[in-house]
């Protein structure tokens, strides 16, 4: 498995992540929003999937947008509990102005194994994000006005450690599979995708058709979240490893 | 939201054959949540240039503009399509795909009032809305939805129990650390005892997640006999019909 960060330059937070034959790009973007009505001390993310041809033929004019709105579907379900991602942070004044992410998901090689890839590749790059620091926020009658930092350098890192990482496990015949490839994902009489965060699961779904009897489905939980949580530790490990930004430039 | 578990009886009605223009309909309430199913004949699957050995499934899950406290659109919201596509995923086990080879049959579902246990609910009634058109089918589906709130669980919950259980809340007001929550919903096969769809949200540890499955299981469980009677009520009267003309 390869893991780059910060590979695009007029994004606030990327990855690629190369995973066997497979092969994501992650670039996320922040702009300014008004929160929600239901949740005024939240801010906002959203998650979009663009499948390229490149990746496979299939994937040709609206081929890809099934798998697409799927794979964004279950990252928002993923993200959706508090304990697993904490919007609250990304508010600037409650029911006024809010930070939104965009976080944009290019499958560049698809090889199987597609939803671990993708959701370790957005938690790369959610922790090499970097959110403008906002100095003061003013109320000017209706208007908010805010000042943000005029460094670039001088940015606030969002907290990611519980964001959630996702495991595909597949059944293939009397087993139950992990890090399927592509070919393996054909032969699966049913696959299931769990979302892990912290030892915990915040979003279990299946994907694909098929069944599973009761005690197969137990059995892949268990396995998923063993996985899940190794899989979890050893990217956090790797992503502590790499060092803060480097200062260049003379002036900064 | 507040004590143990609370009771489980639930004001469910049934009826098949609603739409008279469908090959198939089904029309399902629990307490409040109000749905309608329409299953059509196969056709051939529009669009398609090469040949596929196993007949298609084509769902849409809508809800009606005025079924939610907030209007709806009518374009399908990304809601309504991962609705779609768990009721889609949910159904192909449950359908013998390989009787009708290169063609698909529609399932259109309705929600005319959302309170609460719309998806679980429009599941149950397209597995019946499906057996009423004849469409070949290896079991009876029925699904059932199931709300986490710290230790409490709710059973077919209503439209504000699982709002709240959406969100986290504080184990108290002293600590920091959030309780578990969540919704699941787990579609199942009863004979066969296949669980063909299980999806889950919020935050949950393990331990509850299997204890969960096991109430989901006798809660779907639950149901089929009324499933049954429900098919079984709809071939009587048509025969006593076709025996009087």
């Amino acid at each position: 498995m390869e893991l780059e960060t910060n590979v695009v330059a007029h994004a606030f937070g990327s990855s690629r992540l190369r995973l066997a034959n497979t092969d994501v790009l992650v670039a996320v973007k922040i702009e300014t929003d008004v929160p929600s009505v239901d949740q005024p001390d939240e801010g906002k993310i959203e998650f979009f999937v663009d499948c390229s041809a490149n990746a496979t033929p299939d994937f040709e004019g609206r081929g890809g947008e099934e798998l697409a709105t799927e794979i964004s579907n279950s990252l928002t379900s993923a993200y959706r509990s508090t304990k697993a991602f904490n919007l609250s942070k990304l508010c600037i004044l409650k029911g006024r102005k809010c930070w939104k992410l965009y976080v944009d998901i290019l499958l560049l090689e698809c090889g199987g194994n597609l939803y671990d890839a993708v959701s370790l590749a957005v938690k790369a790059a959610l922790w090499n994000t970097e959110v403008p620091r906002v100095l003061s926020v003013n109320l000017d009658g209706n208007k908010v006005e805010m000042e943000v930092s005029e460094n670039v350098q001088d940015c606030v890192k969002l907290d990611i450690v519980s964001a959630p990482v996702m495991v595909t496990i597949s059944k293939i015949g009397e087993h139950c599979v992990v890090d399927p490839s592509a070919a393996e994902e054909q032969c699966a009489t049913a696959s299931m995708v769990v979302a892990i965060s912290q030892d915990r699961f915040t979003t279990v779904l299946q994907s694909g058709s098929g069944s599973l009897h009761p005690s197969t489905l137990k059995e892949s939980l268990k396995l998923g979240l063993e996985i899940g949580s190794k899989l979890d530790q050893a990217l956090i490990e790797v992503l502590r490893q790499r060092p803060a930004k480097k200062q260049v430039g003379f002036l900064m | 939201m507040e004590g143990k578990q609370r009771s489980n009886v639930k004001f469910v009605f049934l009826k098949c054959g609603v739409v008279s223009q469908a090959k198939g309909s089904a029309y399902f309430e629990v307490d409040n949540t109000k749905l309608i199913v329409s299953v059509y004949d196969p056709r051939e699957i529009p669009k398609k240039t090469d040949y596929s050995s196993k007949g298609e499934l084509f769902c849409i899950f809508k809800y009606a503009p005025f079924s939610c406290p907030n209007r709806r659109a009518h374009q399908p919201d990304a809601d309504e399509k991962q609705h779609s596509a768990i009721v889609k995923r949910a159904l192909e086990s449950a359908v013998c795909r390989h009787e009708f080879p290169n063609f698909q049959v529609d399932v259109y579902i309705l929600v005319l009032e959302n309170d609460g246990s719309a998806l679980s609910g429009a599941i149950t009634a397209a597995g019946i809305a499906l057996a009423q058109a004849g469409i070949p089918m290896y079991d009876t589906i029925t699904a059932a939805t199931l709300a986490i709130q710290g230790t409490t669980k709710l059973l077919d919950p209503t439209l504000e129990e699982e709002t709240l259980c959406t969100v986290a809340t504080h184990k108290s007001d002293t600590e920091i650390d959030y309780d578990s929550h969540g919704i699941i919903v787990l579609a199942m096969l009863s004979t066969h005892e296949q669980i063909s769809e299980f999806y889950q949200l919020g935050n949950l540890d393990l331990e509850t997640l299997n204890e969960s499955v096991n109430i989901l299981m006798n809660a779907a469980k639950d149901i089929v006999p009324l499933v049954e009677k429900c098919l079984v009520d709809y071939v009587t009267k048509t025969l006593k019909s076709n025996a009087e003309s």
